[in-house]
């Protein structure tokens, strides 16, 4: 164990206390001092991925975390792990190192933060453990910038490994409550790093496809007056003398947009859902990527924007973030993410006709149990090769109030559902812009008129047709991946039994 | 159940109506009371008794390496199937029967036996509840239950069950 007691005093002069008088490397090592922004050193610290053949023979600084150390007589063998990418990395008893050096090495904690300078050197033999395979790093001298407990709560290595089916192999595999109540280190895994920069992806090809197709960006609050959709599943916070709401959706400030002449909207943001399901694919707080937009004559204009947009997204990940995508497949293997352009759209009928050939029995007017979604999703790729579809008409009577009725069937909506390998992604309509017809379908839901007040009157004064929808980040992340738990994708997730971390 | 089972057995070999059944004990154990002699007890008794009745002497094997495997599986019915307690249980034996039925058409044989018959109504409350899943996963059994039920005489009332001939998880994880 390295003495924490070392000295902080000088710069980078720590002290061991070991055998100090016939060690002639302990300048080379030790405990560094508390970096509190003292100087600004001339010196660059390479990054771990660009340790390679290119930089043969030359002397390097590098910052890294300590992932594993393995000590063989005079030499040590430490693994040196930035974010996704490792290298290798030899203190050995030498010019540069004595005995004493070496042990220091060999006794630093796993997971601690060093700095270490050395010379790159070619190795002969691909070291197949490291994503650096061709370089080595041969330490001069090396120092703890920041030190990590003994113990660690959960192995890295046993975080990434594939989770055998069946049969154990003896080989441990973490448990989710433990990796979601240690997140910061369940998020070190090449795993993790591969999903959340996924994620991050998903949201800028959002933007960035949205912004090119004239969208404006907008911001909506989340603590609001009245229940957005209905009363139920609403968390009420209390706001002064009285009590407000957490948003379930961005949806009425979207149309208020709409009507305010901005055209084609879009926001990313939290939504709150206080819905006691204890599933792999719920939360009761996650991002949502909604959309509103202006139509001319049909809803179908804003369903194939929607659609593209999401192709785009596809599209662009598959291009952008190939690497994270088989970092994750290498513990979570699955097929690539197939999808169709255009999107495929398939009616409410001609889904119930698929499920009925296959043995289900439902009526014209009954909603998809998850179940059946998911044999429908399977039917879908087996006819069509697409993990992607809308299913579009629902029938009027599963959607809320504001869903515009199918003017040829008064039993259909002007609603869709997107989906991604068989689950549900986003949920939208062709949204009432009358108030008259508002206030007709609101008695008709048996809705209190006098709480959605404010909704109708936004309607008063001239509505552009308008239709929408909104998409959980996280269940895309999930569902492109071929997870199977939104808490994987979620980074610190929100659901009936967990508020922390 | 049993007794209703036996009634669609005598159906399906051309019986006039007519037996009566009656149940004994707690695992309602089927009993034939016959006209002039004593009463026979167990469904693979009554069953194999009722095809000598109707000269279907064929149904219960013609060799007798046959005759023994339609007595095996007749027993594997009452023992197996009859007398499962769980989920498990019942996925258990459609994994066993999956195996077997890997190389088969029917269960003895290379023509349908009394074997068959009392196995497709055996399984048919468990069958009926399967997902599209599941059947594919047992897919010989899929196969051969989808073969038997297309014997008219031998359905006859009992709900016809979907299986789906293109393989939709097979490629899955």
């Amino acid at each position: 164990m390295p003495s924490t007691n070392a000295s902080r005093k000088g710069q980078e002069k720590p002290r061991e206390i070991v055998d100090a008088a016939e060690d002639y490397a302990k300048e080379r090592y030790g405990i560094s001092s508390m970096i509190q922004s003292q100087e600004k050193p001339d010196r660059v610290l390479v990054r771990v991925k660009d340790l390679t053949v290119q930089k043969a023979d030359d002397v390097v600084w590098v910052r890294a975390r300590v992932h594993t150390s393995r000590a063989k007589g005079k030499q040590c063998f430490l693994v040196l792990r930035q974010q996704q990418f490792n290298v290798q990395a030899l203190v050995a008893v030498g010019d540069h190192a004595s005995k004493q050096m070496v042990k220091f090495a060999a006794n630093i904690n796993k997971e601690s933060i060093i700095d270490v300078e050395g010379v790159v050197r070619k190795v002969n033999q691909k070291i197949g453990s490291c994503t650096q395979q061709d370089v080595e790093l041969h330490v001069q001298k090396i120092y703890v910038i920041s030190l990590a407990e003994p113990r660690l709560p959960l192995q890295l290595d046993d975080a990434i490994r594939p989770e055998v089916e069946g049969e154990e192999d003896g080989r441990a595999t973490v448990n989710q409550d433990t990796r979601l109540d240690n997140r910061v280190i369940d998020l070190r895994t090449s795993t993790s790093q591969a999903i959340f920069r996924l994620q991050s992806g998903i949201c800028h090809l959002f933007r960035e496809t949205l912004i090119n197709k004239g969208f404006v960006e907008i911001q909506t609050p989340k603590i609001i007056s009245a229940a957005s959709e209905g009363g139920a599943n609403v968390f009420t916070v209390s706001y002064f003398k009285n009590n407000a709401y957490l948003a379930q959706s961005p949806q009425l400030y979207k149309q208020m947009c709409i009507c305010a002449d901005f055209e084609k909207v879009f926001c990313i943001g939290p939504v709150f859902r206080a819905e006691d399901s204890n599933t792999h694919r719920h939360l009761t707080e996650f991002v949502g990527l909604d959309i509103e937009m202006a139509f001319n004559y049909h809803y179908h204009e804003v369903v194939e924007e929607i659609a593209d947009t999401l192709v785009q997204i596809f599209k662009g990940l598959q291009e952008r973030f190939q690497t994270e995508i088989q970092t994750v497949s290498k513990q979570f293997p699955c097929e690539p993410f197939k999808f169709l352009e255009p999107t495929l759209r398939l009616e409410y009928c001609e889904a119930l006709a698929m499920l009925r050939e296959a043995g289900v029995e439902m009526d014209d007017e009954e909603d998809l149990s998850t179940p059946n979604e998911k044999l429908l999703g399977r039917l879908v790729k087996e006819k069509y090769d697409t993990d992607f579809y809308v299913l579009d008409k629902y029938p009027l009577a599963v959607r809320p109030f504001y869903t515009m009725p199918d003017p040829r069937n008064p039993k259909q909506s002007n609603s869709y559902d997107m989906f991604m390998r068989g689950e549900e992604i986003l949920s939208g309509a062709q949204r009432i812009h009358d108030p008259q017809l508002l206030t007709e379908r609101a008695l008709h839901h048996g809705i209190d008129l006098e709480k959605i007040k404010a909704y109708i009157d936004s309607f008063r004064f001239g509505a552009p047709p308008h239709a929408g929808g909104g998409i959980g980040l996280e269940r895309v992340t999930m569902l492109f991946l071929g997870l199977h738990n939104v808490r994987q994708t979620s980074m610190f997730p929100r659901d009936p039994k967990r508020l922390t971390p | 159940a049993a007794a209703a089972e036996l009634r669609l057995l005598e159906k399906s070999l051309g019986l006039k109506p007519g037996n009566k059944y009656s149940a004994q004990g707690e695992r309602q154990i089927p009993v034939l009371q016959t006209n002039n002699g004593p009463s026979l007890m167990g469904l693979s008794t009554i069953a194999t008794h009722l095809v000598k009745q109707a000269s279907k002497e064929h149904l219960l094997g013609s060799t007798a390496e046959e005759k023994a495997m339609v007595q095996q599986w007749l027993e594997f019915r009452v023992t197996r199937v009859d007398g499962h307690s769980s989920k498990e249980d019942t996925q258990t034996l459609l994994k066993d029967l999956n195996s077997y039925l890997e190389d088969k058409v029917y269960l003895a044989g290379h023509n349908i036996t009394l074997a068959d018959i009392l196995l497709y109504y055996g399984l048919h409350r468990f069958i009926v509840d399967l997902t599209v899943q599941e059947k594919e996963k047992y897919l010989n059994v899929s196969r051969w239950f989808c073969h038997i039920q297309h014997y008219p005489d031998i359905r006859q009332h009992l709900s016809s069950i979907v299986f789906i001939k293109n393989r939709l998880y097979a490629n899955s994880h």
